[in-house]
């Protein structure tokens, strides 16, 4: 599903990426671990087009991704269901509303928002918090409403960019469950993370980073 | 309701203060515009009656024969120094007599046909030229008085009327076009300045939006959507306040201007008049919010990346 072909990226004179080459097939599970600074972000970033490289490819179902358009990269990222570190939550809509938007900017019909929604918020355990706020959440909540929002459009692939990294354990943990389970419902699943605790605990694929280099895969 | 009329909705009841603020502008903007609308149309409309008035009117003789007239009509037809002739006989000078004073039907009931003379009207291409056509006629045979339908003072007092008439129309059309104008540009100005500090708000909220795949016009929607909704207010309140004050003042104007048709004295022409201004302003209003909407939204979303 995601390729990346001798991959190099620098920001000035740092090099964030150097000659990074992996693959990511369906359905797979991989952790992309290494300290702060090490690229983890930078190659996520790529997979969305949110940064390009400077040399190599970064495919996408075959797609390189530097190769499509401005117009174009929406429509991609609508493929990616995305949960950040920080939530990136809408703190001015309800929890249901967060979730809805996802299914807005996929164009997905109106009729359907209310099924899908409630699908959702179940499967991750807010329900009966539909219509609070986010300011009214706890940061695992929070957290939650960003993977139902990532999880309501059906995506493909989840990217996620240190879900656990403002939670304590116990929330993490739970966090891990549901990443678990949509995996093993066949949705791929590339998280960065620094959480060796978290790592240990999955059997699933670790790929290693180190000064925009890879030393484990 | 769409997502993006929701989203439209809730920014104005965040900052309702912005939102008077614009619609406060847009409102005077169209409350002017509709005034100028009316007196450039009042002025046309004025300057019309008079440019296609008679300027000369020859008093026939009583009992001249249809021939006569029919060759003296032909003569000033053919002459170039003349134009739009026209014969008046008794009975239509009656019906002029009797419209001039429908406020006293009384007087009417006391004349006939027979004590009004026919008449010849018509106008010269040059006013300059007045004077010896007048002469001319005068000296016809069954001619029996000439005249001027102004009648004030001297051969050139209509053309001093139309003369006037032009310039006070010319200047309030450039004026008010020019006044309009800046108001336009004011609204324009405030509307960007408004949408501009409501994409700086959602500065965040447009990097989530365009990081889950959201489009340009899907997160532009809603502020577009704000800014029609502003000009829609706008040019409502300000066309309904100038309508209610020519409303208030039509009847003392027609009244003043009498026969010169200031203002349709239909009321289904005064309201068409009215729906034609407003169907124009709303056009304009939402070109105005658009266009500033777009701009301002594509200047933040070329500084959000």
């Amino acid at each position: 599903m995601i390729t990346f072909d001798n991959v190099t990226k620098s920001f000035g004179s740092i090099k964030a990426l150097e000659g990074i080459s992996l693959e990511v097939k369906n359905g797979e599970f991989v952790f992309l671990t290494g300290p702060s600074g090490a690229g983890k972000s930078t190659v996520l970033k790529m997979i969305l087009r949110e940064v390009l490289p400077d040399s190599g490819k970064v495919l996408f179902e075959g797609k390189n991704v530097a190769e499509i358009t401005t117009k174009e990269v929406p429509f991609l990222r609508q493929q990616m269901g995305i949960v950040f570190q920080d939530f990136k939550v809408l703190f001015e809509r309800t929890v249901a509303e967060n979730v809805e938007v996802a299914l807005a900017v996929s164009d997905v019909a109106q009729d359907e928002w209310e099924k899908r929604v409630k699908h959702v918020l179940k499967l991750v355990g807010l329900s009966n918090r539909a219509k609070l706020f986010p300011s009214q959440l706890s940061g695992g909540e929070l957290q939650r409403v960003s993977l139902a929002r990532a999880l309501v459009i059906n995506p493909k692939l989840i990217l996620a960019d240190e879900p656990t990294g403002n939670l304590d354990w116990k929330t993490a943990e739970g966090i891990m469950d549901l990443l678990e389970k949509i995996n093993k419902e066949g949705k791929t699943v590339i998280m960065a993370t620094h959480h060796e605790g978290i790592i240990k605990n999955s059997k699933h694929r670790v790929i290693e980073l180190k000064d925009g280099r890879i030393i484990e895969n | 309701m769409s997502i993006h009329t929701k989203t439209a909705i809730e920014a104005i009841k965040r900052s309702p203060f912005q939102a008077v603020s614009a619609i406060f502008v847009l409102a005077l903007t169209f409350f002017v515009a509709t005034t100028v609308s009316i007196l450039v149309y009042s002025s046309s409309k004025a300057l019309s009656y008079f440019e296609t008035r008679p300027q000369i009117i020859s008093f026939l003789k009583n009992e001249t024969g249809s021939d006569a007239i029919t060759a003296l009509q032909n003569k000033l037809a053919l002459d170039v120094r003349v134009k739009d002739v026209k014969y008046v006989p008794k009975e239509e000078a009656l019906e002029i007599y009797k419209k001039a004073t429908e406020d006293n039907p009384l007087l009417a009931e006391l004349v006939s046909p027979s004590i009004f003379p026919a008449s010849l009207e018509f106008s010269v291409t040059d006013l300059k030229l007045a004077e010896e056509v007048i002469n001319e006629v005068k000296n016809e045979a069954i001619v029996e008085q000439v005249g001027f339908t102004a009648n004030i003072g001297g051969e050139k007092s209509l053309g001093d009327v139309v003369g006037r008439l032009k310039t006070i129309s010319y200047y309030l059309r450039v004026g008010g076009i020019v006044f309009v104008g800046a108001l336009a540009i004011t609204s324009f100005l405030v509307l960007l300045v408004i949408i501009s500090m409501r994409m700086t708000s959602r500065k965040g909220e447009i990097e989530i939006l365009s990081l889950i795949g959201a489009t340009p016009a899907f997160i532009r929607s809603p502020i577009v959507l704000e800014g029609v909704f502003y000009s829609l207010i706008g040019v409502i309140s300000g066309w309904t306040l100038s309508f209610i004050f020519w409303l208030y003042v039509s009847p003392s104007l027609l009244s003043y201007f009498g026969s010169i048709p200031v203002l349709p004295k239909e009321p289904l022409s005064f309201f068409l008049l009215f729906a034609a201004i407003l169907g124009t302003e709303i056009v304009i209003g939402f070109a105005i919010a658009i266009t500033g909407s777009l701009i301002a939204v594509k200047r933040s979303l070329k500084k959000a990346r």
